[in-house]
């Protein structure tokens, strides 16, 4: 303990207590002499070094807070992220065609009906340019939307303006005829399409999509802990330092299971993902293997240092009732490492879900695959709909990890 | 009999046993004493192999422990039970199972990992169990126990294997001066029940109240060996140091 303070220095005298503050500063000055001071240059030099790496750091990654003022660009994405497609109704569609004539002049309505009953009325039926005309519609769906288009003698047909339903079904919309060239007198057809909306809300077709994909991450992420539970725990006991002796052949076993951890954990998932896609083809097979090399590595490491944290008295003391070493674990270890192994794999199953839910970009399986696909397509809002349903199920899934956990220790 | 001849160990050049000798006959009840760093943790667990000694030999009724291997080590544990300073039950199994794995010396691993037991174990379980009193607790967790509790377990434990000899490596040291006497009791009746108990303690009050034998160690070496009642002012000194004072626990 001596080496570590220094020896007592004669030289040094306490200075007489003038002051408290005095005696305050010069105990300090008299602690810091005791101070070895090259600690202390060691202590600035690591700061200054911190700090040119972080500088450099800096520079590397090009940081540039004045480009996060472009962030209004992200708006059209941060919008549909507000608006998944979760729910709709079906949609019904109308089509009403009705004769109209331009360039004369007539004080009756012109009005057709279909067989539900639902009208288009135009008053007048003919007019000059510069005069107004009403359009009328009754008995149609509520709340629905369309275009009344004017189509030509020769069939092709143009936007004459849009329209909506009221709460019952009804519709009205004054226009002045325009005076334009490109109307001639002459016969016309106005075309009304009205798309309603009918019966009752359900999930969009997007959502069930998306929650069998879910489904299907969630199967994944099980499956591949499984496997990596079945491989890495047999591994684990290999790969611990206190169960592997000094003997030669122990310590060699335990670096090769070490290594072995290692390696597997330091290849991440994706890159797994595009090995195992290679060699099993697309889909949650190729998912599922990636997961399971992924876990053997961190699912082995951490059930190792579990068995590394047990206290070491029982298993001496199961030792010497004359347990063989297979015994010693079985009595010994075991039961002090099960809850740390439960909480360990239900957290790793937690982590497997988040994984599986990317694993789909480069063909693993999963949602992910679902969510390329509508980003490549730039449907936004059922991407956005995939997005949340990720967020909401690994939420809960962190969080029933974290209760479960919390229980077993 | 045990005879320990000529024991030395060492730890990374640190001598820990300097050529301890001794004999206890059977029937014994032997208290180690001495300084924490001594050698008695050493000594008793040079008798069971937990440590391996450097040199010299120990003989337990003409089977020489340092020599056996294998099969044979674990024969030679089995008829070696002991007790220790933390108890070190596992904590989270039953005290049943705590106390079956006692057999563990006796069953084949098949049998151990089907944790299937002969209707014999169970009758010794029970039997043991009741003499440490503590049969209605069978199935509670063993970390349920208090310490002295926990202490008659492992006693009940050591029983299964039903020892030749019985080793307590500072069994009261972690308990209330109390209970330090109830876990004593236990082991002062399986004495007069015939078994040899070698039995490491910090105060010598306990010694002298429990131990027909007194062995004190110091710095690796065999300081004492004799009656309790010996033990005067100058031999406590030597022991203990120039500036120990007994201490009295009753």
């Amino acid at each position: 303990m001596s080496a570590t303070l220094g020896p007592p220095n004669a030289s040094v005298t306490p200075p007489a207590p003038d002051s408290n503050q005095d005696v305050a500063a010069s105990a300090r000055t008299l602690l810091r002499r005791r101070e070895d001071p090259r600690k202390r240059l060691l202590r600035a030099a690591l700061l200054v070094l911190g700090v040119l790496i972080l500088v450099r750091g800096w520079m590397v990654t090009d940081i540039d807070l004045g480009k996060l003022t472009n962030a209004s660009n992200a708006g059209p994405i941060l919008k549909a992220l507000l608006q998944p497609d979760v729910a709709g109704r079906d949609v019904t569609t109308t089509e009403l065609n009705l004769g109209f004539t331009v360039g004369a002049t007539s004080d009756q309505p012109s009005e057709v009906k279909n067989t539900s009953g639902q009208t288009l009325r135009i008053t007048p039926g003919a007019v000059e340019p510069g005069e107004t005309v009403a359009f009328d519609g009754s008995g149609f769906e509520p709340d629905g939307t369309g275009q009344l288009r004017l189509v030509f003698a020769d069939g092709h047909d143009l936007l004459f303006t849009r329209l909506q339903t009221d709460a019952r079904g009804a519709f009205h919309e004054e226009r002045q005829w325009p005076d334009t060239a490109s109307v001639v007198a002459g016969a016309y057809t106005f075309r009304l399409v009205l798309n309603a909306p009918v019966g009752a809300l359900h999930p969009s077709e997007t959502f069930v999509s998306s929650l069998g994909r879910m489904g299907e991450t969630i199967l994944l992420a099980l499956m591949g802990t499984v496997f990596g539970v079945i491989i890495s725990v047999p591994l684990s006991f290999l790969g611990a330092r206190n169960l592997m002796g000094r003997s030669p052949v122990g310590q060699a076993v335990y670096w090769v299971v070490r290594l072995i951890f290692t390696i597997t954990r330091s290849v991440e998932v994706l890159i797994l993902g595009l090995v195992m896609v290679v060699i099993v083809g697309i889909g949650s097979y190729a998912g599922v293997l990636a997961i399971v090399v992924h876990s053997i590595g961190s699912l082995g490491k951490l059930y190792s240092e579990a068995i590394e944290g047990i206290e070491a008295g029982p298993v001496e003391a199961i030792a010497a009732t004359g347990a063989d070493r297979f015994q010693t674990v079985l009595y010994g270890v075991i039961p002090q490492v099960v809850p740390a192994f439960l909480s360990v794999t239900i957290y790793w199953w937690d982590h497997n879900v988040r994984m599986s839910t990317v694993l789909g970009l480069v063909g693993g399986g999963g949602i992910g695959y679902l969510l390329i696909q509508y980003i490549n397509l730039l449907q936004f809002n059922q991407a956005a709909t995939v997005l949340w349903m990720i967020v909401i199920v690994v939420t809960a899934m962190d969080y029933a990890s974290a209760v479960i956990r919390a229980r077993l220790v | 009999m045990l005879a320990v001849e000529h024991l030395v160990k060492d730890y990374a050049g640190v001598r820990a046993l300097d050529d301890v000798s001794l004999t206890v006959g059977n029937g014994e009840f032997v208290v180690l004493i001495g300084l924490s760093g001594s050698g008695k943790s050493t000594l008793l667990r040079c008798i069971n192999r937990l440590v391996e000694p450097t040199a010299g030999r120990i003989v337990l009724d003409s089977t020489d422990i340092t020599a056996a291997h294998g099969t044979d080590l674990r024969k030679v544990r089995r008829n070696i039970g002991m007790i220790f300073q933390q108890f070190n039950l596992i904590k989270r199994s039953t005290v049943l199972t705590n106390v079956l794995s006692g057999r563990l010396g006796y069953v084949s691993q098949w049998q151990s990992v089907l944790a299937h037991f002969g209707e014999d174990d169970y009758r010794r379980a029970l039997v043991n169990l009741e003499r440490v009193g503590l049969l209605e607790r069978a199935h509670q967790r063993a970390d349920r126990l208090s310490g002295g509790q926990q202490q008659r377990v492992a006693i009940a434990r050591a029983l299964m294997q039903e020892p030749k000899i019985m080793l307590a490596d500072e069994p009261v040291a972690s308990l209330d001066p109390a209970t330090s006497h109830s876990v004593l009791k236990y082991l002062k009746q399986i004495n007069h029940e015939g078994m040899t108990v070698i039995c490491s303690l910090h105060f010598l009050s306990l010694a002298r109240t429990y131990g027909t034998r007194v062995i004190a160690l110091k710095d690796g070496h065999l300081m004492f060996d004799g009656s309790p009642a010996d033990i005067d002012e100058r031999r406590f000194k030597e022991i203990y140091g120039q500036d120990a004072v007994e201490v009295e626990i009753r």
